[in-house]
C-alpha cells in the first residue's frame, strides 16, 4: 500500500508541476517544433523523440540522485555547474537548430506565399532528441523535490520508477504542443522560430556562462 | 477597375477654410481643456503653465491637420516633442524620488517600478498559469493602478489597432526626430526579412519570460532603459544587462534611424509593436491603396517609416500587418491613391447625402458626456474616494463602447469617405495622444520650466 502511495505521490507531484515543466520547456519547444512541417504526424514523431530523451535525462538524474544521495546532487555548486553545462549545450543545440533549418527558408521571406519546407528527417528526430535529455537535466524545483523523494526509496528500481511516474504526470501537459502542427508553415513563421531560437540560445549562453563563473557573475 | 461617375477629382484638396477647420477642432480643444485645465487641481503654478502650453500645442497641431488635409508632419512635431520631453520629465522625476536612475531589485520587488506598457505581452502567460503579474510596477503608488492601465490600454488598441505606435508609444518619438534630421538616407537597401525580427523577439521574450519568471524584454533587451531607468548594477550581470541597453539604444534607436531614415527599433525591435499589429486585424481602421489611382511610383513604400509597404502589398492595395497608420504614405501619394480606410467600406471617395453626417452629432455627444464622467472620476480621485472614482470611470467607458458602437455600425459602415475615415480616426488617435502624451509633454515641460523660472 505504501508503494502504491510513493507512486500515486509522483504522479500527483508531476501532474501538479507540469505547468512548470511546460514552461521551463517552452523556449526551447516552441520555436523548434515551428521550425518543422505542419501537420500533427510530424509534430507528434517530434514530441515523442522529446518526451523519450526527456524520460532518459530524467532517469540518469535518478540513477545519480539514488548513487549519490540527494543532498550531494543538489548542493549549490555542482547544481549551478551543471546547470550552466545544460545551459551552454542547449545554447549550442538551438543555434545548430537555427543553421540547419536555414534551407528551408531560401526563398525570399517577404513573400507570403506558401512552400514546400524542406524535409529532413534526421535533424528532427536528433535535435528533438537532444533537446528532451537537455531539458530533462534541468534542475527545476519540482524536479528537486522528486529527486529528493526519489533518493528515500529503498532501492534504484523504485526510484527510477518514481521518476518514471513522475514522468507521466509531467508529460500529460505536452500534448497540446501537438496543436502547434495546425500552424500554416510558411516563410515568414519558419523565419521567425529561427530567429526566436537565435534569440533564446544567446540567452542561454550568457546565463550557462555566467552560472560557470559563479561568484565572479552574481556577486555573491 | 470601373470607376464611379461620383469619384471626386484626382487634384490635392484645397485647404479647408479656417472656421470649418475650428469647427472640427473644437471637440479635440474641449478634450485637451479637460485633460489639462482642472482648476481644482492643487497642482503648483508652474503644472497649470505647462498644461496650458500643451492644451495649446494639441489643439493646435490638430487644427493644422484639419486645414491642410495633411496628417503626417503634424503628428511627427507632436510625436518628437513627446520623445525628447517624456526622459526630460521622468529622468528628473527619478532624481527628485530617488537620487539616481539605477533602479535597485528591492524597489522592483517593492512594486516601485513606473508602469510601462512594454512589458504588457509578456504578461499574459504568466497571469494565466499563476494569476501574478510579473512585472513590478505601480502608479502613483496605487499598485491597481496597472490593472486599470492594462484596461485603458486594450480598449484604446482594438479600436486604433497599432494607431498606438504612432500617437500614444513614449518612447518612438526619439528615432523619429533622429530619423528626420538627414535629408537623405545613407542606406537605402534593407533587408526584408528583418520585418520579421520583431516576431521574433516577441516570441522569444514571451517564452523567456514564462521561463524565468520577469519580464525578460524589461530585464536584458529593452533599448530604452538607457534613457529611462536602468539596473543599478551590483554585479557583472547588472553591468552586462546595462551595456545591452545602451548598445541598443546606439544602434537601434540612434545610429540607424539616422543613416536609414526609418523608424528601425520599431520596425525590426519592439516585440510591443509586433504585439500590436495582431490588433491592426480586428481595428476597424486602415490604410488601403486604391489600384484604380494608383501608378505604382512606390513613393508610399519610400516614405514608410516602419517598412510597412512592399511591393507586393501596394500590388495587393493595402499595407502590411505591421502598419502604425502614421499617414506618411497617404500624405506622399502624388495621386490620392492611398487613403483611410474603415473596414467594411468602399475606398473611393464619393460625395455623400447630408444625413450621412449624423454619427458627428452622436461621436461628439459621446466625447461631451464620457469627459464629463472622467471630470468627476478625478475630482473623486483627489477627495481620496476611489471607488466612486472607478464608477464614474467605468460608466466613461460604458457611454465610449456604446455610443462607439451606434457610430460605428449605424453611421461609418455606410460611409466610404477617405476622409471621413481619416477624421474619425484621428479624432480617437488624438484623444488617445493628448491623454498619454500629452500628459508626459507637460510634464516635461514643467520641468523645463521648473529649471528656467
Amino acid at each position: 500500500m505504501a508503494v502504491f502511495a510513493s507512486y500515486g505521490e509522483a504522479l500527483a507531484l508531476g501532474l501538479a508541476s507540469g505547468p512548470a515543466c511546460l514552461a521551463a520547456c517552452g523556449p526551447v519547444l516552441v520555436p523548434s517544433l515551428l521550425t518543422e512541417r505542419a501537420g500533427f504526424r510530424p509534430h507528434a514523431r517530434y514530441l515523442s523523440a522529446f518526451l523519450a530523451a526527456r524520460l532518459l535525462g530524467y532517469m540518469l538524474f535518478a540513477i545519480v540522485a539514488w548513487e549519490l544521495g540527494a543532498l550531494a546532487s543538489m548542493l549549490p555548486a555542482p547544481r549551478l555547474l551543471m546547470m550552466g553545462v545544460v545551459y551552454l549545450l542547449l545554447a549550442c543545440v538551438l543555434l545548430w537548430y537555427a543553421y540547419s533549418a536555414r534551407r528551408s527558408c531560401a526563398q525570399p521571406c517577404a513573400d507570403s506565399q506558401l512552400v514546400q519546407i524542406d524535409e529532413n528527417k534526421n535533424r528532427g528526430v536528433a535535435g528533438a532528441a537532444v533537446l528532451g535529455l537537455l531539458t530533462g537535466l534541468n534542475l527545476c524545483p519540482p524536479f528537486v523535490v522528486a529527486g529528493i523523494r526519489a533518493a528515500q526509496l529503498g532501492s534504484l528500481a523504485a526510484a527510477l520508477l518514481f521518476f518514471a511516474v513522475f514522468f507521466l504526470g509531467t508529460s500529460i501537459w505536452f500534448v497540446p504542443f501537438i496543436s502547434l502542427g495546425c500552424i500554416v508553415r510558411n516563410q515568414a513563421v519558419m523565419t521567425v522560430a529561427r530567429m526566436a531560437m537565435v534569440l533564446i540560445a544567446l540567452y542561454y549562453l550568457s546565463m550557462g556562462i555566467a552560472m560557470l563563473l559563479g561568484k565572479k557573475a552574481y556577486g555573491y | 477597375m470601373a470607376t464611379d461617375a461620383r469619384i471626386l477629382p484626382l487634384a490635392r484638396p484645397a485647404p479647408r477654410g479656417i472656421l470649418r477647420s475650428l469647427l472640427l477642432t473644437l471637440p479635440i480643444l474641449l478634450w485637451s481643456l479637460l485633460m489639462f485645465g482642472n482648476p481644482n487641481s492643487h497642482a503648483d503654478r508652474l503644472s497649470h503653465i505647462s498644461g496650458a502650453i500643451t492644451a495649446l500645442f494639441m489643439t493646435v497641431l490638430f487644427f493644422m491637420m484639419m486645414r491642410t488635409h495633411s496628417t503626417y508632419r503634424w503628428r511627427r512635431i507632436f510625436f518628437v516633442s513627446l520623445g525628447i520631453l517624456f526622459p526630460i520629465g521622468f529622468i528628473h522625476n527619478l532624481f527628485v524620488m530617488r537620487g539616481s536612475m539605477g533602479i535597485p531589485i528591492e524597489e522592483m520587488i517593492a512594486g516601485r517600478t513606473p508602469f510601462c506598457f512594454m512589458p504588457i505581452p509578456l504578461l499574459i502567460l504568466p497571469a494565466a498559469f499563476t494569476r501574478t503579474l510579473i512585472f513590478p510596477g505601480s502608479i502613483a503608488g496605487n499598485s491597481h493602478g496597472i490593472a486599470a492601465m492594462v484596461a485603458l490600454w486594450l480598449a484604446l488598441t482594438l479600436v486604433m489597432g497599432k494607431g498606438w505606435c504612432s500617437y500614444a508609444c513614449l518612447f518612438g518619438g526619439i528615432e523619429e526626430g533622429v530619423a528626420a534630421i538627414p535629408r537623405r538616407a545613407k542606406i537605402r537597401k534593407l533587408n526584408p526579412r528583418l520585418r520579421y525580427l520583431p516576431w521574433a523577439v516577441l516570441l522569444a521574450m514571451v517564452l523567456l519570460s514564462l521561463a524565468i519568471y520577469e519580464p525578460a524584454y524589461c530585464m536584458w533587451l529593452c533599448p530604452f532603459k538607457a534613457v529611462t531607468e536602468y539596473v543599478a548594477a551590483r554585479n557583472t550581470i547588472g553591468l552586462v544587462q546595462n551595456v545591452i541597453f545602451v548598445l541598443l539604444f546606439a544602434g537601434l534607436v540612434i545610429v540607424l534611424p539616422f543613416l536609414t531614415k526609418k523608424r528601425t527599433q520599431c520596425s525590426w525591435f519592439c516585440p510591443f509593436g509586433a504585439f500590436q499589429s495582431i490588433f491592426n486585424k480586428i481595428s476597424i481602421f486602415e490604410i488601403k491603396i486604391d489600384q484604380a489611382r494608383c501608378k505604382p511610383c512606390l513613393l508610399c513604400q519610400n516614405a514608410c517609416p516602419n517598412l510597412s509597404l512592399s511591393k507586393e502589398s501596394v500590388a495587393r492595395g493595402e499595407t502590411l500587418l505591421s502598419c502604425m497608420k502614421c499617414g506618411a504614405c497617404v500624405d506622399i501619394c502624388p495621386r490620392q491613391a492611398v487613403v483611410w480606410h474603415i473596414k467594411g467600406t468602399g475606398i473611393q471617395a464619393k460625395s455623400e447625402p447630408a444625413w450621412r453626417r449624423f454619427p458627428y452629432i452622436i461621436c461628439a455627444v459621446s466625447v461631451l458626456i464620457g469627459c464629463v464622467y472622467i471630470f468627476i472620476a478625478r475630482g473623486l480621485f483627489e477627495a481620496s474616494n476611489p471607488a466612486r472614482a472607478l464608477r464614474f470611470l467605468l460608466a466613461a467607458c460604458g457611454v465610449a463602447v456604446i455610443f462607439g458602437g451606434i457610430l460605428i455600425v449605424r453611421g461609418l459602415i455606410n460611409a466610404p469617405n477617405p476622409e471621413r475615415a481619416r477624421l474619425m480616426f484621428l479624432y480617437g488617435a488624438w484623444a488617445m495622444a493628448i491623454m498619454f502624451g500629452g500628459s508626459i509633454i507637460a510634464q516635461g515641460i514643467a520641468t523645463i520650466l521648473h529649471f528656467i523660472v
